[in-house]
């Protein structure tokens, strides 16, 4: 199977289960409104009967100075709230990951909330474990691979005679940085299908699979993922090209601008489950 | 010039300004530059790049200005700072970060001078009684910044004094903005350098600390340079002759410049050297000069500026932002000439600091460093904001030449005050600075445009707690708290002033301040003589209250509230020696027998607004000083009050035949101090269209970043 058939198959299941996109959407919401609240409480309290409020802008660098003085001590704990909040909502998706894959991988079932609670139910420890390996893996590309690449750069960086040398250097590790974590993420995201796939309770051996899997068409798979990337990148350039307009003063605006960017945030997570899909046509056509 | 002719100056200048109006600026006109009344030098310095040092010698003449006799001379050597970890500046570096490292010279790094020989002219060795001191206390044990040499016999009023320093100088592997890389040099404080001798009290002469610059006397220099040829010179002063010498292989220029209490120059094969002339014609119109003329209350003779020649040097890399900086430095030369006084010297050097020497953004006279990258974005005014600061110390430190030991106010405050207006003037907002690995974003993420003194008040109302702006540069809390007390809170306190006092009489408060203390060493006692006696007024409890105190300045109101006045009281009242009680039905029985009654319309109603004001903040108003209160009503008609702030509350009522909607404190926003500005106001609707738009705008980044954290999963 081509990679287009691949994004093509993964289009037609994403849009024939839309209740999965709405599941996560409903998540991210409530985490959202949850970590936000103790925020958007000082807001409403400062400004929300203050004349302040009618010229305040979204990123109001006046404003947040005094709001900081006022409220600096409390940041640090408001901060722990939310990095701990994050990390709940990264153990959810691990768990959430299993109802996605295991809805989207069954092609023709609807995603009925019951069977997607009962692949989350079932999968879960395996994700558990692949998401702990996948920490082995970001921490390999992360700490050792770009550690040697800086230990390569370094002598060439400190001896520049300009500023271009560093400037490109630094933005070539960038580049092989997020190249690798495609990579990473996209080894992880095969070894998640291998394990519905292939009904494999292993996840060591999924994993296993993915890589063999990956060896044999490394480039083409690559390929695939970088035009989702692609794909999900030219959505953002267009969610923020409209949004510019939104950003006008008008009641209709701000309403329309909120609406706007709940769509945007409605596609990203349509995007994640277009990335699981169309992976898994392009997995399931080269049977392992 | 010797001291009996410096003080019949001074004297002269004072009777000029007091048969004038005390209300009209610039009294004084400007100080031709004439040449130093009481030091000369005259220095000849190679440069040794591959050693990295400076052989110098020089000759220091100096005039004894005071009725003192002196028995000696205090030296600084600043780059001993840089010698080894016992130097103040080592130690309070390292305290500060509680890391040794925190200034890594690096192996061969370090810095140093060398005082190899001083002798008198005559030829008598002063060497023996030259010895390192610490005029700091014992805190400073073991700095070399400064030295003493005592002369066989005290220096009597009037005398002159000759010494011949023979010296050399090991450059620092950047540090302080100081130093080299490479084949790149920037000097600054390079030379022995003498310190200011102040009458009974000796000479004033720190140590180099960590959060410390200079202080020094007006001179005339003559500096002879000698580089390797093909060496691109940058220098303070005018360039003379030039000689080269084949054999050596070397270049040598003589730089002359007379008024300045600096010198500095950089040397670095690789750059570019351009040459523009200002002409103060074609920069100013004639109704710009006769607008200033009324403003300032002077004739417009007296506003004029004169062309300058403006030098640049920068790296070839930044070749691209050429035009950027000499339309920067344009603007600089005409909005601090135009409000301070005209710019005197005929030359000003900007020099693009050279890659990793860590000089960027540094005056010194008549030459600066500005400091910009390769990919710099338009609507960031980056090298635009360095180069007008930079160059308008020109003006506060360079001509206004206060203690920056002392009193660092005085030149980073005034210059952060004055950059923001020139800014403001020539640019309007620039956009915050969002740089990622060296690519600019602030045009792609469309970040918002602030103004200089937005920033210096955010700065400002989070550093008031920590220090006095008014304290010694090496006794703020650390770095952070000198660099928001001494630039932004002092820039803040000024706009303040100006808001307060209006123009045009801070512009000649300004003008006055800097015309009289050209080429002098002012302090804030000066300046705040010059307020009250332009302004009329006794502003002294605002410098005691803001600028001496640690304490926040916030007003605010408290609550606002309307309540509909009863037509009648309820209760029990005494009426023609009976009793009358009046209820709720009572009322209501009379109100509608009222109302049906022909020819009577519905009672009217009245309401009563009482708006509570609060001090929160420990700072107050002081002096005739009062804060304005602006209460508005549903019927579109406002009322100003005002309040002089000393109690911890107020409360104002107010009685209309409608309710208010909102109450303000200071609408027209004159304390810029203030750090909170979101309690000034109180309205009686809630959420607003901004406000949603901020919570919206708030949910969605949380909705993006918890993405980002499930993305990992």
């Amino acid at each position: 199977m081509g990679i287009f058939k691949a994004i093509s198959g993964g289009l037609g299941t994403t849009f024939r289960k839309p209740r999965l996109v709405v599941i996560l959407y409903v998540v991210n919401l409530a985490f959202a409104l949850a970590a936000a609240a103790p925020f958007l409480a000082i807001v409403q309290k400062e400004l929300g009967h203050s004349l302040a409020g009618l010229s305040v802008q979204p990123v109001d660098p006046m404003w947040i100075g005094e709001a900081v003085l006022g409220y600096g001590r409390a940041f640090p704990a408001l901060l722990a709230g939310f990095v701990v909040l994050g990390l709940l909502y990264l153990v959810l998706h691990v768990f959430l990951n299993g109802g996605i894959v295991g809805r989207l991988l069954d092609r023709e079932a609807p995603a009925s909330l019951a069977a997607f609670s009962a692949d989350c139910g079932r999968l879960f420890w395996r994700y558990v474990r692949l998401f702990l390996l996948s920490l082995v893996f970001y921490a390999l590309t992360l700490g050792v691979v770009l550690k040697l690449v800086s230990v390569l750069f370094r002598p060439i960086s400190d001896g520049a005679v300009t500023e271009w040398t560093p400037l490109i250097l630094s933005n070539i590790h960038l580049l092989i940085a997020l190249l690798l974590l495609s990579v990473v993420h996209m080894i992880v995201d095969y070894a998640r299908i291998a394990v519905v796939a292939d009904e494999e309770r292993r996840v060591l051996k999924a994993l296993r699979h993915a890589l063999t899997f990956l060896k044999a068409r490394f480039f083409r798979a690559w390929a695939l993922y970088l035009l989702l990337v692609l794909g999900t990148l030219a959505g953002a350039a267009v969610f923020y090209a409209v949004l510019k307009p939104l950003g006008a003063p008008g009641v209709g605006l701000v309403v329309a601008g909120f609406f706007w960017m709940q769509i945007y945030v409605v596609f990203r997570i349509w995007t994640r489950t277009l990335f699981i899909a169309a992976q898994a046509e392009f997995y399931r056509s080269h049977p392992y | 010039m010797t001291a009996k002719r410096t003080a019949s100056f001074c004297l002269a200048a004072l009777a000029a300004l007091a048969v004038l109006p005390a209300a009209a600026a610039a009294q004084t006109p400007p100080a031709p530059v004439a040449g130093a009344p009481g030091l000369r030098y005259e220095i000849w310095v190679e440069l040794d790049p591959a050693a990295k040092m400076l052989l110098g010698r020089e000759e220091i003449v100096w005039t004894n200005p005071t009725r003192d006799a002196v028995p000696d001379m205090l030296l600084h050597l600043y780059w001993n700072a840089f010698k080894n970890e016992a130097s103040a500046f080592m130690r309070e570096a390292a305290a500060e970060a509680g890391d040794r490292a925190a200034v890594d010279p690096q192996d061969d790094g370090w810095g140093w001078i060398d005082v190899t020989d001083i002798r008198l002219a005559d030829g008598s060795d002063l060497k023996p009684a030259f010895a390192y001191v610490n005029p700091d206390g014992p805190e400073t044990a073991g700095d070399q910044t400064v030295a003493r040499v005592l002369f066989p016999t005290p220096v009597r009023p009037g005398e002159s004094v000759r010494l011949r320093i023979e010296f050399k100088a090991k450059a620092p592997r950047t540090v302080a903005r100081s130093g080299y890389y490479k084949d790149s040099f920037f000097l600054g404080q390079w030379y022995p350098k003498p310190g200011v001798y102040e009458e009974g009290k000796g000479w004033n002469c720190h140590a180099y600390h960590r959060s410390s610059e200079f202080f020094a006397d007006f001179a005339d220099f003559v500096v002879h340079i000698t580089v390797p040829k093909g060496y691109v010179v940058g220098s303070s002063g005018k360039a003379g002759e030039s000689r080269a010498d084949d054999s050596a292989r070397t270049t040598t220029t003589t730089y002359r410049q007379a008024m300045v209490h600096d010198f500095a120059w950089m040397a670095d094969p690789r750059y570019l050297k351009i040459e523009r002339d200002f002409i103060a014609d074609r920069e100013v119109t004639a109704s710009e000069y006769r607008e200033t003329a009324d403003l300032l209350g002077l004739p417009v003779e007296e506003v004029r500026l004169p062309d300058v020649k403006m030098t640049l040097l920068i790296a070839p890399e930044h070749k691209g932002q050429i035009e950027r900086h000499f339309r920067a430095l344009r603007a600089a030369i005409k909005y601090y000439g135009l409000w301070y006084g005209p710019y005197p010297y005929e030359t000003v050097t900007m020099v693009d600091p050279p890659y990793r020497t860590g000089s960027g953004g540094m005056e010194y006279p008549t030459l600066f460093t500005a400091g910009t990258r390769v990919l710099a974005n338009r609507d960031v005014l980056d090298p635009e904001g360095v180069i007008v600061h930079e160059f308008g110390h020109g003006y506060w430190y360079g001509l206004a030449a206060n203690n920056e030991f002392e009193a660092a106010w005085l030149d980073e405050g005034f210059n952060t005050y004055s950059t923001g207006r020139v800014m403001a003037r020539a640019y309007g907002p620039g956009a915050i600075p969002l740089v990622f690995k060296g690519i600019p974003l602030s045009s792609v993420l469309r970040v918002p445009k602030i103004f200089d003194f937005e920033t210096s008040r955010v700065a400002a109302i989070h550093a008031v707690r920590t220090d006095p702006v008014t304290a010694w540069s090496w006794e703020f809390f650390d770095s952070m708290s000198y660099s928001m007390n001494v630039y932004m809170r002092a820039a803040t306190l000024l706009g303040t002033l100006e808001n307060l006092l209006g123009d045009p009489l801070w512009s000649r408060i300004m003008r006055t301040y800097h015309m009289r203390f050209r080429f002098r060493h002012p302090t804030k006692a000066d300046f705040v003589a010059v307020v009250n006696e332009i302004s009329g007024r006794d502003m002294t409890w605002f410098f005691d209250e803001l600028l001496e105190g640690t304490q926040a300045f916030d007003y605010g109101v408290e609550s606002l509230a309307s309540v509909e006045v009863p037509a009648r009281l309820r209760g029990v009242f005494d009426k023609d020696g009976a009793r009358e009680v009046w209820t709720d039905e009572k009322i209501e029985v009379v109100e509608d027998a009222a109302a049906k009654s022909p020819g009577s319309g519905p009672p009217a109603r009245s309401y009563r607004t009482t708006v509570a004001l609060k001090r929160y903040g420990e700072a107050r108003l002081g002096g005739d000083a009062k804060v304005e209160v602006v209460v508005r009503f549903a019927d579109g008609s406002a009322e100003t009050r005002t309040w002089d702030g000393r109690d911890r509350w107020t409360r104002l009522e107010f009685v209309k035949p409608v309710k208010a909607v909102s109450a303000q404190i200071d609408p027209r926003g004159v304390w810029l101090i203030d750090e909170n500005l979101a309690n000034n106001s109180r309205s009686t609707d809630g959420l607003r269209r901004n406000v949603v738009k901020l919570m919206t705008r708030f949910l969605f980044g949380v909705q993006c970043v918890l993405q980002f954290f499930g993305s990992w999963s």
